[in-house]
């Protein structure tokens, strides 16, 4: 899929525009790869399930392909918030460098986007969904979320939420220049419960990949407290091959918030 | 007879009467005026609690009575003591009344029609396939179902044709749900049927496409994979068919057409989502189109609808080398998307497959394209990954209408441009 070339990196330019095709059949898909991927970097570090974003479109870019040590993207898109507030057609913009190393995932990414919701407010929404988190009861008999007819129980929008927070970290690391990854589903809660204050949750994702439309299990476990950086661990089972299945897993804590975003 | 039935229930229960077990219903028939005479005589021996539907009235005129079962014996031996004729109308009225009831429920339950049919929500195969039985009880000048075949389970597979006449018309082909966990495409796919049958002789495009042209609708192409959602694995994509040498189940319809099959962009591996099959055609499922489309011989559009990423798509999937008529295909695809747009603002993405999406050999329309169907294209519906497959059910409707705009640019399209 990647056009391989004999000789040095080749700059692709891209138009601006929503709609309509590129010169490069490359070029358009590598940049929705790009903006994905940076955009799951940005949730995780962001660590706030209140302020989580989605890719709204790509406005311009660039990619770099160097078939020896990979490719490099540099893009500007808009994005929308994740949990859509009435009256609120807030569109954020981003500029991102992504450099995926040759067929490797965890793509090395620089992400600035303007001021989407200002740090209290975010704070205080953080806040009101930590509050909220708490109240939950016994969630573990909770499946699919959200169900087969795409309904979330308003009650257990917080919990789906921070998974969609864990899941971004996840999400981020699988990404390669030729995997894309979304949330499908919440497939099962395995325990949700509060340990020194801080909300420690176990559960399982559907990750749906886009190239192969493989469905993905991820278990994943998660410690999260307002303010404070996300901590993530999982493990996912991967596709069966004739060979056996194989199991991917990271962990990681997320760096301290940066004062940009 | 019926009407009579019922109001004597009403009548007998206002009277107090419930039930009606071992109640028979008899027709005498009175050969002279004496015997209509003694036959009224019954009616004034209240003990009996005989109910006239039809009274005496004079000679040839038949009398049907209600008789309780504790009367029957009395009222036999009667008729049968004077030489009054008789016969058992009703052996149980009570029998008679269940049955009824159990019509009147499944009549009622069987969507009291498409009008009350609820478009706002997912349905089951059952529910999708009674929904057909009832448009075309509905419409019957206008559509008609069609049995291409049976699934690997042995489920029938359906295609409403909707025509107004002709012989072999040039045709449009739609089809919705070869990926069964693409639950918005089957919904909007019986949004579609009731569209046209609502806008044909209202609606001019509609009413023009119609009058030259005959539409195909598939709404569920992969009836398998689709019952499997509903019973057990929501995200299931492929067919259900088993695969000798390995367990792993189904194999992706959309990668087992001959076009480029087994060429880079489908797997070989069973276990995979993309996995295109031992051999070209070797879903039932996907033959049972091919050779529909072959023996029509005259199918002129080929629309295959999936969900998710919003985007309108057009061949090759399986080579970068460009369509010979990818500038037509392409200006009809600005054409369609920027139509679509129009009524919510929803923004598709449009191309050729490989450009677009990703690389996908033995595709459905890859196919149709290189029988000759120039105007073949594929649809990503709603959305771009935030609910993905599990598509709110409220977006159904505004996808589907949206949708629609796109499908009659498409089709008008066609309708200008014969080939």
């Amino acid at each position: 899929m990647l056009l391989l070339l004999a000789q040095e990196a080749v700059a692709l330019a891209v138009p601006a525009g929503a709609g309509g095709p590129v010169d490069a059949g490359l070029g358009r898909g590598l940049l929705q790869q790009a903006a994905q991927a940076a955009l799951h970097f940005f949730n995780f570090r962001a660590g706030s399930p209140s302020a989580l974003r989605v890719l709204a479109s790509v406005q311009e870019g660039r990619a770099w392909v160097n078939p020896e040590k990979g490719c490099k993207v540099e893009l500007v898109f808009s994005t929308e918030r994740y949990n859509p507030q009435k009256g609120e057609e807030h569109l954020g913009k981003c500029s991102a460098q992504v450099f995926f190393k040759n067929q490797k995932p965890r793509p090395a990414i620089n992400v600035t986007c303007t001021r989407l919701t200002e740090k209290k407010k975010r704070q205080q929404e953080d806040y009101l969904l930590y509050k909220q988190m708490k109240q939950l009861k016994n969630p573990l008999d909770v499946v699919s979320i959200p169900d087969s007819h795409g309904h979330i129980d308003p009650s257990l929008r917080p919990m789906w939420d921070l998974a969609f927070l864990g899941s971004s970290y996840v999400m981020w690391e699988k990404t390669t220049q030729f995997s894309r990854y979304n949330l499908a589903q919440l497939s099962s809660v395995k325990q949700w419960k509060t340990h020194e204050g801080a909300i420690d949750f176990d559960y399982t994702v559907l990750l749906h990949e886009f190239s192969t439309q493989e469905i993905i299990p991820c278990r994943i476990h998660l410690v999260w407290y307002p303010g404070k950086p996300l901590k993530v661990k999982y493990i996912c089972q991967e596709l069966q091959t004739p060979e056996g299945s194989g199991t991917e897993e990271g962990s990681a804590v997320a760096p301290a918030q940066l004062s940009n975003f | 007879m019926r009407v009579l039935l019922i109001w004597s229930v009403l009548l007998g229960a206002a009277l107090g009467s419930e039930d009606f077990v071992g109640h028979q219903v008899l027709r005498i028939s009175a050969a002279n005026e004496a015997q209509v005479q003694k036959v009224a005589e019954l009616q004034d021996l209240e003990h009996l609690q005989l109910d006239f539907w039809r009274g005496p009235a004079r000679p040839g005129s038949p009398i049907d009575v209600r008789v309780p079962f504790p009367s029957i014996q009395a009222v036999k031996i009667f008729l049968e003591a004077h030489g009054i004729g008789y016969e058992i109308m009703i052996e149980d009225v009570q029998t008679l009344l269940d049955e009824e009831q159990e019509q009147m429920s499944a009549f009622r339950a069987r969507a009291t029609s498409t009008d009350t049919f609820n478009y706002a929500t997912y349905h089951t195969l059952e529910e999708i396939y009674d929904f057909i039985d009832q448009l075309v009880a509905e419409h019957p000048q206008l559509v008609s179902k069609i049995q291409i075949g049976n699934t690997y389970e042995g489920r029938p597979i359906y295609v409403l044709k909707f025509s107004t006449g002709g012989n072999n018309r040039p045709a449009i082909w739609i089809d919705t749900g070869i990926h069964s966990r693409e639950w918005v495409t089957q919904a909007s796919g019986v949004w579609f049927a009731k569209k046209i049958t609502e806008d044909y002789g209202q609606d001019p495009t509609v009413t023009s496409i119609l009058d030259n042209l005959d539409v195909f609708l598939e709404i569920v192409t992969n009836p398998d994979g689709f019952a499997f959602t509903h019973s057990q694995n929501r995200m299931w994509r492929k067919t259900r068919s088993r695969t000798s040498g390995s367990f792993c189940i189904g194999v992706d319809p959309n990668r087992n057409w001959d076009a480029g099959f087994g060429k880079a962009g489908a797997s070989s591996n069973p276990c995979s989502d993309t996995y295109h099959g031992k051999t070209a055609n070797s879903e039932v499922e996907v033959k049972s189109i091919v050779d529909f489309v072959k023996n029509h011989g005259n199918i002129k559009a080929f629309i295959s609808i999936h969900s998710y990423s919003q985007l309108l798509l057009y061949p090759y999937g399986y080579t970068s080398e460009p369509a010979p008529d990818q500038k037509e295909l392409h200006q009809v695809a600005k054409s369609a998307v920027t139509a679509l747009a129009s009524l919510y603002g929803t923004k598709y993405q449009y191309g050729s497959i490989i450009d677009t999406i990703y690389q996908a050999s033995g595709s459905t329309v890859d196919w149709t394209y290189n029988q000759g169907i120039k105007y073949s294209f594929t649809f990503e519906l709603r959305d771009t990954g935030r609910y993905g497959f599990l598509l709110p059910a409220s977006q159904i409707i505004p996808t589907a209408q949206e949708t629609w705009l796109a499908l009659l640019t498409i089709m008008e399209h066609t309708q200008t441009h014969p080939y």
